[in-house]
């Protein structure tokens, strides 16, 4: 049995265990609708017949919008959340028990909800927002196969962040505030509520090298063929640099916390 | 050449930090921004072998630092200082190659993933074990003879009964049929048959298997239907280790007699025989407890003069209790005499 059909067996786990959930998502559906709603409108006020702001005519932006809230319905997922609810109740000590790494455990399980969320909450809400809203096509096939890698990369960029997070639960009493500012954070600074090309000059040079902005803005950049397809290339190249380094980064911090691990009750 | 030890502890100590809290609004601002810690040794220096094939009672009160042991032994807590070596793997840096030759399971919570039917948890756990086809069948049929978990098998776990919810278990930690099993208090809470149902389980893996099992409990019964050896610790340190049988002749002086009389008018007679070491207690005006010191008062003579003194109807012969013996030893009084 190899590891990773071990892991797949995981994320078949992470799957089922979101079938006792299925009304959880057919809400979701409206609420993401509702979000695309909004800023439609927020931005057809803005333009009005105005000209293009930061690069984007209204058109882009309406397709910027829903694409973005699309695609997040699928990369998000809530590790951290449910790590440190682990944590505290005692439970990570069965994860301990198992032969696998804890993070690629949990990585698997949220892709096993993500390949569910695809189906019951990505797709509907694909289908009614290019049914509602005008919704531009992607610039070329190219940029489609460019942009198809992107977002398992911003799966896997949001897979690393929040599996860093939740090993921060092993330190902190609550991780509660942690995970509202990191949502916030990310809101901002993956660029779904706006593109990079908002942000002044010095916060846009200062986010280039940064992770966050390959969540959201770089795939969509690809989507709507900003790029040539060489440069969308090296922009999914560097994405993937960042899903490494974060995956690196988050096995450090889960090897160096788990020597302070507590763990209550018995 | 006599085999090495499966697992050895050797000076074994955990401390936890513990943030101390001030009380009180002025406390409360104090908090913030200067901490007080307290240190607590959960495991104090402490030191066993264990054999391949033995099953050990691992005893202590409440907050005696038994599970921080098991824990520290299954890889998921690091020690603060002292070694652990089981079959040649230090548990906690070899975590992921070294839990697949141990099975644990924890009383007080399930392994078992808690929404999805039971069924689908044990082929989970093939597969994360590597277990073969025929393996798991050969076993699944085993656990379905001696633990009777076939009838919820696909039910989830959360609709399980604790009795049922712990067989399970048990079948869960044994699936990869490890050579060594930690259960840490496995029969709390179960009612009397659950726990005998249990108790048969663990004896027949043992002997078919030749599985070690280390077990903490507060159930005395389950150390006395399973285990030879105890071993003893209370607020991290090791009281105790040796036979159970050695504990209970050191430990367990004391012998009662319960005696029924033919007639009230005996119980004079029987009183006067109170001599020294003997303590007397009238149960009722027919029935009559003696206790006394079985070092001291020979149990034959004692007989002799009681049944020559008296006519007795009816008569039984007890040792105290374990507990009885358990219980002193954590309040401290009987530890000079345990020295070995």
């Amino acid at each position: 049995m190899s590891a990773a059909a071990v892991y797949l067996e995981c994320a078949r786990i992470g799957f089922i265990n979101n079938l006792a959930f299925r009304l959880r998502y057919y809400t979701g559906i409206f609420t993401y609708l509702i979000n695309v709603t909004v800023y439609y409108f927020i931005w057809r006020a803005v333009y009005g017949s105005g000209p293009p702001i930061a690069g984007y005519n209204l058109a882009q932006m309406v397709t910027y919008v829903s694409i973005g809230w699309i695609m997040r319905s699928f990369y998000w997922n809530t590790i951290d959340q449910e790590m440190a609810y682990e944590v505290i109740e005692g439970k990570i000590a069965t994860s301990l028990l198992r032969p696998l790494s804890v993070q690629w455990m949990w990585l698997s399980r949220a892709a096993g909800e993500s390949a569910f969320r695809l189906g019951l909450l990505t797709a509907p809400t694909a289908l009614a927002v290019a049914l509602i809203f005008p919704v531009l096509p992607p610039a070329s096939a190219v940029h489609f196969a460019l942009f198809l890698p992107a977002v398992a990369g911003s799966f896997l960029l949001m897979g690393a962040l929040n599996f860093m997070i939740g090993t921060c639960a092993i330190h902190l009493e609550s991780i509660l505030a942690l995970i509202r500012a990191k949502f916030w954070l990310i809101e901002l600074l993956s660029g779904v509520l706006l593109p990079m090309t908002f942000f002044p000059g010095w916060a846009q040079s200062i986010l280039r090298w940064l992770p966050f902005q390959h969540i959201a803005y770089s795939p969509l950049q690809i989507y709507l063929g900003k790029l040539e397809p060489r440069a969308a290339l090296v922009v999914l190249l560097m994405q993937w640099l960042w899903v490494g380094a974060l995956v690196a980064l988050g096995a450090l911090w889960w090897r160096f916390s788990i020597k302070k691990i507590t763990i209550h009750g018995g | 050449m006599a085999e090495a030890p499966l697992i050895a502890v050797r000076d074994l100590s955990k401390d936890f930090r513990t943030f101390r809290r001030r009380e009180g609004v002025w406390g409360g601002i104090q908090n913030l921004f200067v901490r007080e810690y307290l240190t607590v040794k959960a495991v104090d220096h402490i030191t066993f072998d264990i054999d391949r094939g033995e099953m050990v009672g691992y005893i202590g009160p409440n907050g005696a630092g038994k599970s921080t042991t098991i824990k520290m032994l299954t890889g998921i807590l690091v020690p603060s200082s002292g070694t652990i070596q089981v079959g040649g793997y230090v548990p906690w840096r070899d975590r992921t190659t070294y839990v697949k030759t141990i099975g644990v399971v924890f009383g007080q919570r399930t392994q078992l993933w808690w929404d999805i039917a039971v069924m689908e948890s044990f082929r989970l756990l093939q597969k994360i074990y590597g277990v073969s086809q025929r393996d798991f069948d050969e076993r699944m049929a085993l656990f379905g003879d001696i633990l009777g978990i076939n009838k919820y098998l696909h039910t989830p776990v959360r609709k399980l009964s604790l009795g049922e919810r712990m067989r399970c278990d048990l079948a869960a930690a044994l699936l990869h049929n490890p050579p060594l099993l930690f259960l840490d208090e496995p029969t709390i809470g179960l009612d009397v048959v659950a726990k005998d149902h249990i108790r048969q389980f663990l004896r027949s893996v043992n002997q078919r298997f030749r599985t070690t099992v280390l077990l903490t409990t507060h159930d005395l019964d389950d150390i006395e239907a399973l285990c030879k050896r105890i071993v003893i610790i209370d607020r991290g340190r090791l009281l105790y280790d040796g036979p159970l049988d050695l504990l209970k002749q050191k430990l367990l002086r004391t012998r009662q007699v319960k005696f029924v009389l033919r007639d009230a008018a005996a119980g004079a007679r029987l009183r006067a025989i109170g001599t020294g070491g003997l303590a007397i207690d009238e149960v009722d005006e027919l029935t009559f407890r003696i206790r006394f010191d079985r070092t001291k008062v020979s149990t034959g003579d004692l007989m002799r003069e009681i049944l020559g003194a008296v006519e007795v109807r009816d008569l039984v012969i007890e040792d105290e209790p374990i507990e009885e013996v358990v219980k002193r030893i954590y309040a401290g009084e009987a530890l000079r005499e345990v020295t070995l």
